[in-house]
């Protein structure tokens, strides 16, 4: 009790000592905790850019994409995406070409992506107002829903969803008239007829003729015997009349050479714009794990089954502030009205999307019966995710196979840079400042003990013991290191208020992601695409209890280390100091 | 006299030097009985610090004996030596040597921790002592509040908290004005003979010296004089 009494007072009567010791440990303390939260605070960044997978429950996600599925020895079987026709099988629905594009991708690709190409025609009669979506895989290439059957039977696997992601092009305005004029004809046809002589049974027939008709033809030579008409004279009208039939009528078939008429059509004037988004398949019967869950809902209610239920939406809560549309409102597609059932929180990945559609009716939108982009798995216990993730591998070549805990591998931009900064230079930050905050109690603790040297040999002599003269020491300093926590989780706070303040942007680019964007192709599809891995995010650093408590305790630990080298020091003293020199 | 409190045959005291072995005491023969109040004088260098530090258990001979109400001081360890402090000895210092944070009750009470006395009764104990040497009204003050000589009398309070065998007075009054001085040796020898406390006084002063019944002298660490006086009476 005494003791209590003793330090209570040492601390309140040398307040500048406190102090002074206190602040220094405060201020180590308080920029331990400001790392310890900007740290924490990258953590949680990270896990907003990585939630989406985490969110649902995924272990696994597999999917197809173009160019970066790597060909897989006795993937023999050619791609042969045919929406609506006949299922591949195998290792088939993955095949590729490791580093580029093969011939099956290429077929894939324009397969998946041939409704991109505009049939005016159809869309009405000219002049006629219309609004078309158009559904398209983009790179991220569809497959038949029979994988999902295949990786089920994957020893380890506890439940296995697909999922149709889908780029979608909306497109409104007016049917063009289209008019091309093509001018044909004026064109002179030239042909040399000769036909066979007379024969002398006609050229006597002939003859008999001119001369009934008083037409006489004299030898050749003298005026005669040249063609009918000839002498210089204009055409005899008996010739006509005595002349085979043969010589009267010409006829003959022939063709024309085969020719291609090109004409230049100026494109109409038209009002077309278009707009995309992305939509996403889900199944309404599993609400706790696919691309969206019930769990990410921030209005309204999850998807129903059955019956009308298939012309319901979810919409991004983003998208959904974007258009100005609430739950209970209506969207029109390709002439449905589809109703905004609920709200869903963003995510962050390629696979987000803008409008998250029943499974059956995006497929029945995009073309795609019985087809599906991904395949969200889920492995019983946590280390046999990277074995189920090779046995998928096996069962679909091809296949490209990321799990969630190589997606954080796959992040970068400045939030990468900063978590790496943080995990490889924080550390060593917060144990320099620590150090230097120790010593700094450490040193200030000598120097009090040294000042305080005829008092300790006093206590001493008096009959302290050195036991009891350490544990006065240690009272003081854990006192002073209380105060310091206390002071240091202040300073803290400021730290933390500080980086909120300040608020810096970090960017996370989740480029491996198996998304729309993540393959080599992805610039062919331009902004929409890239847009949609990219995210910007708010640093900030939280102050939990736990990083209080450790700042404390920190500081405590100050305090008795201080205690203990100050208490050493004490110890050594010999009582006969509080003598001083006599002689 | 009540029989040997100290008794001292061939003590030697050597501190190992960069020359060589320097001998603070060498060869003290001397027997102290209780109740007495005894001066020790000595230019400086003579031992009398060294020889205080011995008969205050702070420090042990490097040779000969030193028997302290008949125990031998010198086979003490560092724990039994403490014990002795606490029990048997009371120090007073020359520069008071008061806890700058403590208040003079606080002061007092700091000598009774170590021997486990409650609080009321280490506060009740503080309160007579205090009483004793006139600071009855001062004991909440800190020494900083306190003249010198109202410092040095907190200090004799607190020398005599335990009880002691002696009391061991290093130039008590050294940092004292006369008047005041003179105050703080009659307490002294009020203690000795009023409670039969041993009181063993280092001094350069003579005035101090003379109300001592008896004047040992040291030179070079030996006892170069030892005599009786009679006491002067006070004034």
């Amino acid at each position: 009790m005494f003791h209590l009494t003793f330090v209570s007072h040492e601390l309140r009567r040398r307040l500048g000592r406190t102090v002074l010791t206190a602040v220094g440990l405060a201020l180590g303390i308080g920029l331990v905790i400001g790392i310890i939260g900007v740290s924490q605070g990258l953590d949680d960044a990270q896990d907003d850019v990585l939630a989406p997978l985490q969110s649902v429950g995924t272990d696994i996600l597999v999917t197809r994409v173009v160019g970066q599925t790597p060909a897989s020895a006795g993937s023999t079987t050619p791609s042969t995406p045919a929406p609506g026709g006949a299922p591949e099988r195998g290792g088939g629905f993955f095949a590729g070409r490791a580093g580029g594009i093969g011939q099956a991708d290429t077929d894939a690709l324009l397969a998946e992506n041939r409704n991109v190409v505009t049939d005016l025609a159809a869309l009405g009669e000219p002049g006629q107002p219309f609004t078309r979506d158009f559904f398209l895989s983009a790179t991220l290439l569809s497959f038949p829903e029979e994988a999902v059957d295949e990786i089920r039977g994957v020893d380890g696997v506890t439940s296995v969803v697909g999922g149709l992601y889908q780029l979608a092009e909306h497109q409104t305005g007016t049917v063009p008239e289209i008019v091309a004029s093509i001018q044909t004809g004026g064109e002179t046809f030239t042909q040399t007829v000769r036909p066979e002589p007379m024969s002398d049974a006609e050229r006597a027939a002939f003859q008999q003729c001119l001369a009934a008709q008083g037409v006489t033809i004299g030898p050749p030579g003298a005026g005669g015997g040249g063609p009918p008409g000839g002498g210089g004279r204009g055409p005899n009208p008996a010739f006509d009349q005595c002349l085979p039939p043969r010589f009267l009528e010409f006829r003959a078939q022939f063709t024309t050479p085969l020719r291609t008429i090109q004409q230049v059509v100026d494109p109409p004037s038209t009002d077309i714009t278009s707009a995309s988004y992305t939509a996403a398949g889900v199944d309404p019967a599993q609400p706790d794990v696919g691309l969206v869950t019930a769990g990410q809902l921030s209005a309204g209610r999850w998807l129903g089954v059955g019956g009308a239920a298939g012309t319901e939406v979810l919409l991004n809560v983003a998208y959904a502030n974007t258009k100005a549309v609430a739950v209970g409102d209506t969207i029109p597609i390709n002439g449905t009205d589809y109703t905004v059932v609920g709200l869903v929180r963003p995510t962050l990945t390629g696979s987000t999307a803008d409008v998250y559609f029943p499974l059956a009716t995006l497929q029945a939108l995009a073309g795609k019966a019985g087809r599906v982009t991904q395949v969200l798995v889920t492995v019983d216990r946590a280390g046999a995710v990277d074995r189920v993730a090779d046995a998928i591998r096996t069962v679909l070549p091809g296949a490209e196979v990321v799990t969630t805990e190589a997606l954080a591998d796959r992040v970068t931009g400045s939030l990468a840079d900063a978590q790496s900064l943080a995990s490889r230079l924080g550390g060593a930050l917060a144990a320099i400042v620590l150090t230097g905050a120790f010593a700094i109690a450490v040193l200030l603790t000598l120097s009090s003990v040294a000042k305080r040297v005829r008092e300790i040999g006093t206590l001493r002599a008096i009959g302290w013991s050195r036991a009891r003269v350490v544990r006065q020491i240690q009272g003081e300093t854990l006192g002073i290191g209380l105060l310091g926590g206390v002071l240091g989780v202040g300073v803290g706070a400021l730290v933390s208020m500080a980086v909120g303040q300040l608020s810096p942007t970090l960017s996370a680019t989740s480029t491996g992601l198996p998304g729309i964007a993540s393959s080599s192709l992805a610039g062919v599809f331009g902004q929409a695409t890239a847009a949609a891995t990219t995210t910007e995010i708010q640093l900030s650093a939280p102050l939990r209890p736990a990083t209080l408590l450790v700042g404390i305790g920190l500081a405590l630990l100050g305090g008795l280390l201080a205690g203990l080298v100050g208490g050493w020091r004490a110890a050594r003293l010999a009582p006969a100091v509080a003598l001083g020199d006599l002689g | 006299m009540t029989g040997h409190l100290y008794e001292l045959r061939g003590v030697r005291r050597v501190y190992r030097a960069g020359a060589g072995d320097v001998a603070a005491l060498d060869g003290v023969d001397l027997i102290v009985g209780g109740g007495e109040f005894v001066a020790v004088e000595g230019p400086s260098g003579s031992g009398k610090s060294t020889l205080l530090q011995l008969l205050g258990a702070l420090d042990r001979p490097t040779s000969g004996s030193l028997l302290f109400d008949g125990r031998q001081l010198r086979d003490l360890g560092e724990r039994e030596l403490t014990g002795v402090r606490s029990r048997d000895i009371g120090f007073v210092f020359q520069g008071f040597n008061l806890i700058p944070t403590l208040t003079a009750a606080e002061n007092v009470e700091v000598a009774m921790v170590p021997l486990g006395t409650h609080r009321r009764a280490r506060r009740g104990r503080a309160t007579d002592l205090l009483g004793q040497v006139g600071l009855a009204g001062r004991a909440g003050h800190l020494p900083s509040r306190l003249s010198g000589g109202e410092q040095q009398r907190v200090a004799i309070a607190r020398a005599l908290a335990n009880q002691p065998r002696v009391i061991l007075a290093d130039e008590p009054t050294g940092n004292l004005d006369s008047a005041t001085a003179g105050e703080v040796v009659e307490v002294l020898r009020a203690l000795s003979t009023e409670q039969s406390v041993t009181v063993i006084v280092v001094t350069h002063a003579a005035d101090v010296a003379g109300r001592a019944g008896r004047r040992i002298s040291l030179r070079d660490g030996r006892v170069t004089e030892d005599r009786m006086v009679p006491v002067v009476p006070t004034g």
